[in-house]
């Protein structure tokens, strides 16, 4: 009672002051770094792993990162739609594309890899598929909502094949090695080290990618931000790109380097890691920033349309609801960060 | 007891109806004053536009009613098939203590096991088509209908075996009309355990190699937030699952009118 008779409208005022500045200054010591930046990311050989494991992503953005390992894109999107996540770390671009067309409030800043042969189709050599008509009637694994997935519904589509004709089974990876040492399916689209496992065991390519990315199918893996989280800051996210493309330059410059860093970090060998590498064609920061892939800022590439196409796919397939006009997906890619990132 | 519970449940109807009410009128209101993202919520007009979408067009290669058949045929043989063996087996425990110890070590082992833990295994060991499903619900099923069996054998009242027996009964006509109609109330009610449980599980099992049934439809819409359908698929399993008890009690109650009297 009695420091409440003290207390005039003087000190309300000075403390009013204060604690305005207070705030003011942490505000801005915020937005330089934040307390902490979550990621989904998935364990895989892929240059984002040395930056990770050589603790490069928390360098550049001057914090600490809590990493949770994801087991699909879809459930990065899941996590930044609940606000459990800052980034998603090489989330396929099918995903990517069902989240901007849901309206998930992400950003699309940088690509890790345009996927290209990396994930094929892979035919059993006994089972004698030459042609798209051989896929009759046969049997064909994949993981359901990935880039794979979404690849194989294209090449369907390409060959007008139907799923009638064609049964396709929804499985993870472990799963398609484990049906394939059966000889429960024929055939399956996926990744290595899937791949890598079934082409050893009888398999071989049954080449698809070339046609189907001229056909717009094209697949890559990408990162996306929080929109709420790269506004307040922008300076740990441009810090977050840096940090991978000073890993992919270590990968350019000395691969068996980068490949013992990243097959210790995926628990492989270092040949298993160069080889998987070599699968993927990691496109440089600068590249990316040209009209072939997400384009400089402001003037959003090609791969506005590519996204747009998954997206109305999707659509057909009744995964996702609707598509929104290209427009949408052009202004979902934010490039500021990458260019700064660039320099 | 028996006699008082149908009174109850009559007099408190409108109870329950109120709560469905209130339940429906604030998701209404949260969704019609767009309170909630309908990707996290969707409205009651979406769930019904999306339902009646699933009923005319399908999902992805299969007609609405063909995913649910599949599932219902699932459940129903894997169901079928554990609830069967396990009650000869949970019977046999019951009445040959002998049975009981060589049994009850796999019986008890496999009861509380999560299946997710030994569904490649099954996928080794069974392949990626029906049989693999139907197994992982077979083993789901039995355990419990065992323990049920077996519990209802056990406590079966000493004095009727003894009236039987006194009155010259042989000890398969002992186990036949006495023992076996004494622990049947038991059985249903392991049985309607288990098909909650057996019920539970469905998705499990049709995530495996899945591209049908009523559970990957909503693990499948699930894995793009489609939301509507997820709810939809939702409000079907439960429906589904009331209709499937509703069915088991209705037996239970023609089978074993004498229970509880």
């Amino acid at each position: 009672m009695r420091t409440g008779k003290h207390f005039n409208r003087r000190h309300v005022l000075a403390a009013g002051l204060g604690f305005g500045a207070g705030a003011a200054v942490m505000r801005s010591a915020r937005a330089a770094a934040p307390p902490e930046a979550r990621v989904g990311y998935f364990v895989e050989t892929k240059p984002t792993m040395i930056a990770k494991s050589l603790g490069w992503f928390a360098d550049a953005m001057n914090t600490k990162i809590a990493w949770s390992e994801m087991g699909s894109g879809a459930e990065i999107n899941t996590g930044i739609a609940a606000g459990g996540l800052d980034f998603g770390l090489a989330i396929g671009s099918s995903p990517v594309a069902a989240g901007i067309a849901q309206g998930l409030g992400y950003q699309l800043i940088g690509m890790v890899d345009n996927i290209g042969p990396a994930e094929e189709m892979t035919v059993r050599a006994s089972a004698n598929i030459a042609r798209p008509a051989d896929f009759i009637g046969k049997k064909v694994g994949t993981p359901f909502g990935s880039t794979s997935h979404f690849r194989l519904m294209g090449f369907l589509a390409v060959n007008h094949l139907s799923q009638g004709e064609v049964t396709v089974l929804d499985m993870s990876p472990e799963q398609i090695v484990a049906a394939w040492k059966r000889g429960d399916i024929d055939a399956a689209y996926v990744w290595s080290p899937a791949k890598a496992e079934i082409l050893a065991d009888g398999g071989k390519v049954y080449e698809t990618y070339k046609e189907l990315d001229a056909a717009g199918y094209v697949i890559a893996d990408l990162i996306v931000v929080r929109t709420a989280f790269a506004r307040r800051y922008p300076d740990a996210v441009a810090g977050f790109l840096s940090a991978y493309g000073k890993a992919l330059n270590l990968y350019v410059t000395d691969p068996d380097k980068a490949a013992a860093i990243i097959g210790k970090a995926a628990g492989v060998s270092a040949a298993v890691a160069k080889a998987n590498l070599a699968e993927y064609d990691f496109v440089s920061l600068k590249d990316q920033l040209s009209a072939d892939w997400l384009g400089p800022p402001g003037s959003p590439g090609k791969f506005a349309e590519v996204l747009h196409g998954t997206a109305s796919f999707l659509v057909q397939q009744k995964s996702i609801r609707a598509a929104p006009p290209l427009a949408v997906f052009e202004k979902a890619i934010n490039t500021t960060y990458l260019a700064k990132a660039v320099g | 007891m028996r006699a008082e519970r149908p009174a109850k449940a009559e007099r408190f109807w409108p109870i329950t109806l109120a709560s469905v009410a209130i339940l429906f009128a604030l998701w209404a209101g949260v969704s019609v004053l767009g309170l909630v993202n309908p990707l996290f919520l969707p409205g009651p007009g979406l769930l019904f536009s999306s339902f009646i979408d699933l009923l005319f067009n399908g999902y992805k290669g299969y007609s609405l009613p063909a995913h649910i058949g599949v599932s219902l045929m699932r459940v129903a043989l894997g169901f079928g098939s554990g609830a069967i063996v396990g009650t000869l087996i949970g019977l046999g425990m019951g009445a040959m203590p002998l049975f009981d110890a060589f049994a009850a070590p796999f019986v008890e082992f496999l009861r509380p096991l999560p299946q997710l833990a030994y569904l490649v295994l099954l996928i080794v060991w069974f392949g990626i088509g029906e049989t693999s499903k139907i197994v992982l619900l077979f083993l789901t099923a039995l355990p419990v209908a065992a323990i049920a069996a077996r519990d209802g054998v056990r406590n079966v009242p000493r004095e009727r075996i003894q009236a039987a027996r006194a009155l010259g009964a042989s000890p398969g006509q002992i186990f036949r009309h006495v023992i076996f109609f004494s622990a049947l109330p038991e059985i249903f009610v392991g049985a309607r355990l288990a098909i909650g449980i057996v019920y539970a599980t469905l998705i499990a099992a049709e995530i495996i190699a899945g591209s049908d049934g009523i559970g990957w439809l909503v693990f499948d819409a699930g894995r793009f937030l489609r939301s509507d359908y997820v709810f939809v698929g939702v409000l079907l399993i439960g429906l589904m699952g009331l209709g499937l008890d509703f069915g088991l009690r209705t037996l239970e109650r023609r089978v074993v009118h004498w229970a509880g009297k």
